[in-house]
């Protein structure tokens, strides 16, 4: 039976990482910080996957992120989405080179010649490499607006139809973001999956508003929903993500199970 | 216990880092090359990938490491294990765009999942899903029967008419997730991304 996903967010922003509410930032250490403080080596025993994002609001510098990537995951043996400012094929393949095996496209996909460079993507790397990310957030109609480039720009349409012409891609999943509950601590926005058309049928990662394990058992429960995903550095970093996986597997989530006690001390001898 | 000296067959589609990383984790540092030459030289070969089937064939028949991998394996008897697309280019064909003839190492050919077999579930395969392995199985060995395992494909192979050991995945169908026979390993699961599932298995591979 295919589990469902525990995913953590890292958020990247020029060489730190970040806590984010409502799309504002908070610096919250370096690299060598997160180490020394949440050893990721450690915490990734504890999630299904990881995605890391370069949400740098001035000027990206794609080779330092791409030295940080690999200084972060080395370690991490779960599958590790990236994105943030892939503008062409040999960004994501750079990306790819440093140790991504999923690349998450936002902005790209609402603009004009999306499809042409999605199909470039599709056809260089394979479907199964894209995420297809989308950042909500209510208007004041209540319904949902797609918000671009680091949520600073808003979009035309209503959400529903960006969704529809998704469907049409060629991409591996959907992660879908409430820029109204990010970093909030309130929980998922549930509401957003019924917009989902049902001529989308891609896996779907929800985030934005997970503060607490009973966040995560809410979206897990749903049917429509494979995958959750949290940013929040805070809350759950240290023993959090452990305890809060133990929590879901306990009440019935069907996640993965595996024995991270057996490398513990890293054996390197293969006798 | 002889040093064994393992390459990573790298034709410029896959998650290399990730692969070379899990083997550097469990204390072996493998080459990492291309060249004919070097694939020659290897006691065990990694073949990994992901994408296109079609674009990995050309690839590898271009380069001349389809020839040299052939060399090794079915001439040299030399190990290697096939991991995601590289499991699959080990097949008799793949079936993307028409009909590309594989490696033909394992006799079974590679498929979309059909509408058929997998109903409303979606396609690609994504996530970690439950292999069960045979007690005999070497590379599942120490892992329980039924164990989780990260999967990420659109494409599958099926266990009919295989004479070696298969261990199966169901995703509406039980297709084959896992294969070995004589010195020809593969996964369709991605070791390198299955947690300590994946370093068991990786490790089991290196101790034959």
């Amino acid at each position: 039976m295919l589990k469902k996903r525990l995913i953590f967010i890292l958020l990247y922003n020029d060489g730190y990482f970040m806590l984010s509410r409502n799309f504002r930032l908070q610096k919250v250490g370096d690299l060598r910080w997160l180490k020394i403080n949440y050893n990721f080596s450690y915490i990734s025993f504890s999630i299904d996957e990881l995605i890391v994002l370069d949400i740098t609001r001035g000027q990206r510098d794609k080779k330092i992120f791409c030295e940080h990537l690999k200084m972060l995951i080395d370690g991490c043996f779960v599958p590790i989405s990236v994105g943030g400012g892939i503008r062409s094929v040999s960004d994501a393949r750079l990306l790819l080179r440093s140790g991504a095996d999923k690349i998450v496209i936002n902005t790209p996909l609402y603009e004009n010649e999306s499809s042409h460079f999605v199909h470039e993507l599709a056809s260089e790397f394979g479907q199964q490499c894209i995420v297809a990310a989308m950042d909500l957030k209510q208007s004041a109609t209540t319904n949902y607006q797609v918000w671009v480039e680091n949520g600073m720009r808003c979009l035309e349409n209503d959400a529903f139809e960006y969704l529809k012409e998704l469907s049409e891609y060629p991409v591996g999943e959907i992660l879908i973001n409430s820029i109204d509950r990010d970093g909030t601590g309130q929980g998922l926005d549930m509401k957003i999956l019924n917009i989902i058309p049902e001529s989308l049928s891609k896996p779907v990662i929800i985030a934005g508003g997970v503060g607490y394990a009973k966040h995560l058992h809410e979206g897990l429960l749903d049917s429509r929903v494979d995958a959750v995903a949290t940013a929040h550095l805070f809350n759950f970093v240290g023993n959090g993500l452990r305890k809060a996986r133990e929590s879901l597997v306990s009440s019935g989530i069907a996640l993965s199970r595996w024995d991270p006690s057996v490398f513990e001390s890293n054996i390197s001898s293969i006798d | 216990m002889a040093v064994t000296k393992v390459l990573v067959v790298d034709y410029g589609m896959g998650n290399i880092c990730s692969v070379v990383n899990a083997f550097r984790y469990l204390g072996v540092d493998p080459v990492v090359s291309h060249e004919s030459h070097e694939i020659s030289k290897a006691d065990s070969l990694i073949l990994p990938g992901v994408g296109s089937f079609f674009k990995a064939m050309k690839t590898l028949r271009d380069t001349g490491i389809e020839q040299a991998i052939l060399e090794s394996v079915i001439g040299k008897g030399r190990k290697i294990l096939g991991i995601c697309l590289g499991m699959q280019l080990l097949g008799s064909h793949g079936c993307e765009d028409g009909d590309i003839p594989g490696l033909g190492i394992i006799p079974s050919q590679v498929q979309r999942f059909t509408p058929l077999e997998v109903g409303p579930k979606k396609v690609p395969h994504i996530g970690f899903n439950e292999v069960l392995s045979r007690q005999d199985s070497l590379l599942f060995y120490g892992l329980p029967r039924t164990s989780d395992f990260y999967f990420v494909h659109s494409y599958r192979m099926l266990a009919d008419n295989l004479h070696g050991k298969a261990a199966i995945c169901n995703y509406g169908v039980d297709f084959l997730a896992a294969y070995e026979v004589d010195n020809v390993y593969a996964t369709q699961f991605h070791p390198e991304k299955s947690q300590t599932n994946g370093l068991i298995l990786i490790r089991n591979f290196l101790r034959q």
